[in-house]
């Protein structure tokens, strides 16, 4: 087995580039939605035949078990490619958590599923009354006998139709002190009466997350992750490599690359205010990505992120939204239409762009909550 | 009568007008009437038209010899703010601006002014081409012998319009001219844009159309018409505006997270004052254009204030509609909750007759051209 971490990152940069280039489909390069499984099963076949499913996972669980460093480079090369993230909730949520509190049982069974893909995962966190106060979640586990029966609503269930499987924060504890006591995590299968998914048409008229609502359904309690009522800190434990992940300027990149050639084949630059709107957002990725180099060192030097790496996400948001915006105005009369653009021999899907920016600062913790997190964590305002 | 009591009458009757305009809207549906259109192929509401006909609505800004109501574009304003809070998909804004703007300044007397005005027809206005630059000095679009040969482009209300109103150019200079929407030779292609609408490519071969007008006339009177359109435009942003905002205001209210309304945590109440603010400015600005352009003839006037009102529109239905959906959280990108038409609308609506940065543009070559003519 290669031991990815003894190369140089410039070998290892080459390696990588060299496989997507030569191995990942024209055709599901930087695609504008989140695809299906069915759609890219060939490329994630492919993936699993290399052994390049789960790059961070630790090698003895059938991962790359690349060190931070290796893993920033390999989802650089990722996204500058366009290589799809595929349905990777299974090996960027559940698996780290079943790796670092399942038991041997939970590893050997799920864990080589994960990487196949045989089982595929949506996460069940958010409900109606819980979105940015998570800990507000009411879903309820109760223990019957062999099992845990579930009753209650799960919602934004990215892909949930599309998946076999999901992993969800659950309140087994109705009577815990406090909101953040009493909850687990729990894995439960869908295909079984009592689970109901019923897709929401998002903005763009795409139908990429669903409702999930559970009647009486059952999962085995051996599919409790970790200890009862003990899932709030486990889920949190996991945060910190998300945080940065979330805060990688590649969105924002890709989106400037279009915008450049969309804008020249407009003839957007021959305005001197477009330009310099270019220019700022331009700086702006390429001083982040200064920032974002920063928080990697840390990593790679094998320490902890802070709080202050959600200041990634806000500013690589709010850039990827401002970036689109612009595409928008380079369209000009266009800029209402729905589809791709052509413009000389580039293709543009302006629209696609901006709404994907849309939820970027909604999801994986609103901009809000992060600048709560900032001032309270980093600059110790009080409140 | 003294001058202020003629001012208070006018107030009195833009008030009547919109108090009609807003029942008939609500009656109609309001704003969910627009998801059902949409859903339904993006075409608008035969019935209602005629209804609004009933009430004068499109002949508001004809004069009375011609027809109309003879209320002025500060009227049309006032209507086309309704249409922007319910997002009404029917071309209220286009025919009072646009095509009706364009007949009323060419050919008064033409029987389709009639029936543009009495709801029994629509009509879509081909006036650019997609050239470079844009200008309309570029057309190429030529008519010779009753027919059209060449391409227009980016024709909104090509669903649902009876004809085209196409500016063309022949051997001795530009003419406005009317082609039937099922005439011969006529290839309409069709893009669909965020709020079900379409924009329309034409092109004709041959096509067999009818002379309206022609000479510096129909160039004078087409740049008019923009202008009356394009503020008109910025008034239906403005209703839009208000109504999305008036819909987050209530959302924030009532949405709780961390056992409190999400309106109380400072941050969002800020920013609904930020909002609220950009919504007072754009409106006290385009209603301040819609009565000045009524009362002022100079084009070198008139274009660039329209200009000022479009721009200010777009800019803040930019901020509000996109606030609104960030406000709202993940329900926000769900189509099923009415906030996300607003932001489409205000998409398309932004792009039509050209957007914030277009318009400060022309707002301020305007300026310094007049500047250098002193
Ligand atoms: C495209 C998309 C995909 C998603 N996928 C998933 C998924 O797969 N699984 C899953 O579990 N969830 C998913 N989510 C849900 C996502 O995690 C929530 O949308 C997010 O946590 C925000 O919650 P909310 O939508 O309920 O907004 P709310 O919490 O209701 O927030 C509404 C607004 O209030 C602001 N706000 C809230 N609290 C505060 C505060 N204390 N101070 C200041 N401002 C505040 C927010 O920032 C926001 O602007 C997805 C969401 C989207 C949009």
């Amino acid at each position: 087995m290669t031991d990815w971490n003894a190369m140089s990152d410039a070998d290892f940069r080459k390696e990588v580039r060299q496989f997507f280039e030569a191995e990942y489909p024209e055709e599901l390069r930087h695609l504008p939605h989140r695809p299906k499984f069915a759609e890219i099963e060939h490329w994630h076949r492919k993936l699993h035949a290399k052994g390049w499913v789960a790059p961070a996972w630790p090698a003895e669980f059938g991962g790359m078990g690349l060190n931070a460093a290796k893993l920033l480079i390999f989802y650089e090369e990722q996204q500058r490619w366009g290589v799809n993230r595929g349905r990777d909730m299974g090996v960027q949520m559940v698996g780290p958590l079943i790796i670092k509190f399942g038991t041997q049982e939970q590893k050997d069974y799920w864990l080589p599923r994960i990487l196949s893909c045989e089982d595929i995962w949506c996460q069940g966190y958010s409900e109606p009354g819980a979105g940015s106060d998570l800990a507000n979640l009411r879903t309820r586990a109760e223990i019957d006998g062999v099992d845990f029966v579930i009753n209650g609503q799960k919602i934004w269930t990215t892909m949930a139709h599309d998946a076999t499987h999901i992993f969800m924060l659950v309140r087994t504890d109705p009577d815990a002190p406090k909101k953040q006591q009493g909850i687990s995590f729990l894995l439960a299968p869908m295909d079984q009466p009592g689970v109901d998914v019923r897709t929401i048409t998002t903005l763009s008229g795409d139908t990429e997350f669903c409702e999930v609502f559970f009647d009486d359904a059952r999962t085995p309690r051996e599919n409790l992750v970790g200890e009862l009522n003990k899932g709030w800190t486990m889920a949190k434990a996991l945060l910190s490599f998300e945080r940065i992940f979330i805060g990688s300027p590649s969105l924002a990149q890709n989106a400037l690359g279009q915008l450049e050639s969309f804008a020249r084949g407009r003839g957007a630059f021959d305005d001197p205010v477009f330009r310099d709107h270019f220019a700022q957002a331009a700086l702006d990725v390429e001083d982040h990505a200064a920032l974002y180099a920063r928080f990697a060192d840390q990593l790679k030097r094998g320490e902890t992120l802070g709080a202050d790496v959600s200041m990634l996400k806000i500013w690589v948001t709010e850039c990827f939204q401002r970036i689109t915006e612009l595409m928008i105005e380079a369209a000009g009369p266009d800029g209402g239409a729905i589809g791709p653009l052509q413009v000389g021999n580039v293709s543009v899907d302006v629209l696609a762009s901006f709404y994907k920016a849309r939820p970027t600062t909604i999801y994986g913790g609103s901009n809000e909550i992060q600048r709560n997190i900032l001032s309270k964590a980093v600059l110790g305002l009080p409140g | 009568m003294t001058q202020t009591d003629i001012l208070s009458s006018e107030q009195e009757d833009l008030r009547l007008l919109r108090e009609s305009a807003r029942t008939l809207f609500e009656r109609a549906g309001g704003s969910e009437r627009a998801r059902k259109l949409r859903d339904a192929g993006g075409g608008f509401d035969a019935e209602l038209v005629r209804e609004l006909a009933e009430a004068g609505v499109f002949g508001v800004a004809v004069p009375e010899d011609q027809g109309g109501l003879g209320m002025g574009l500060a009227a049309g304003g006032v209507i086309a703010e309704e249409v922007g809070r319910v997002i009404a998909p029917e071309p209220v804004v286009l025919t009072i601006g646009l095509s009706l703007g364009l007949l009323r300044r060419l050919c008064p007397d033409h029987p389709k002014m009639a029936q543009l005005i009495g709801g029994e027809i629509s009509l879509a206005v081909a006036w650019q081409e997609r050239v470079p630059g844009g200008a309309p000095a570029d057309v190429t679009c030529r008519y010779a012998e009753g027919r059209l040969t060449g391409s227009k482009a980016w024709v909104v209300g090509v669903t649902g319009s009876q004809g085209f109103l196409v500016v063309a150019e022949q051997d001795d200079g530009p003419v406005l001219v009317l082609a039937e929407a099922d005439a011969d030779g006529l290839v309409i292609d069709k893009r669909t844009q965020a709020d079900g609408s379409s924009l329309g490519e034409l092109s004709f071969s041959g096509t067999p159309a009818a002379e309206l007008a022609s000479g510096g006339a129909v160039s004078a009177a087409l740049a008019e018409a923009v202008a009356d359109a394009t503020a008109l435009a910025a008034a239906e942003l403005v209703g839009l505006s208000e109504r999305a905002f008036e819909i987050t205001l209530n959302y924030i209210k009532t949405r709780e997270q961390f056992d409190k309304p999400i309106g109380s945590f400072q941050v969002i109440q800020h920013r609904a004052v930020d909002l609220n603010v950009m919504c007072e400015v754009a409106q006290a600005g385009v209603r301040e254009v819609l009565a000045h352009m009524d009362s002022e003839t100079d084009p070198k006037v008139r274009n660039p204030i329209a200009s000022r009102a479009k721009a200010r529109a777009v800019t803040a239905a930019k901020k509000i509609t996109r606030d609104a959906i960030q406000l709202h959280g993940a329900v926000g990108y769900a189509d099923e909750f009415d906030i996300g038409l607003y932001l489409n609308r205000a998409l398309v609506l932004s792009a039509w007759l050209g957007d914030d940065a277009y318009h400060r543009r022309i707002w301020f070559d305007a300026r310094e051209a007049e500047g250098a003519a002193q």
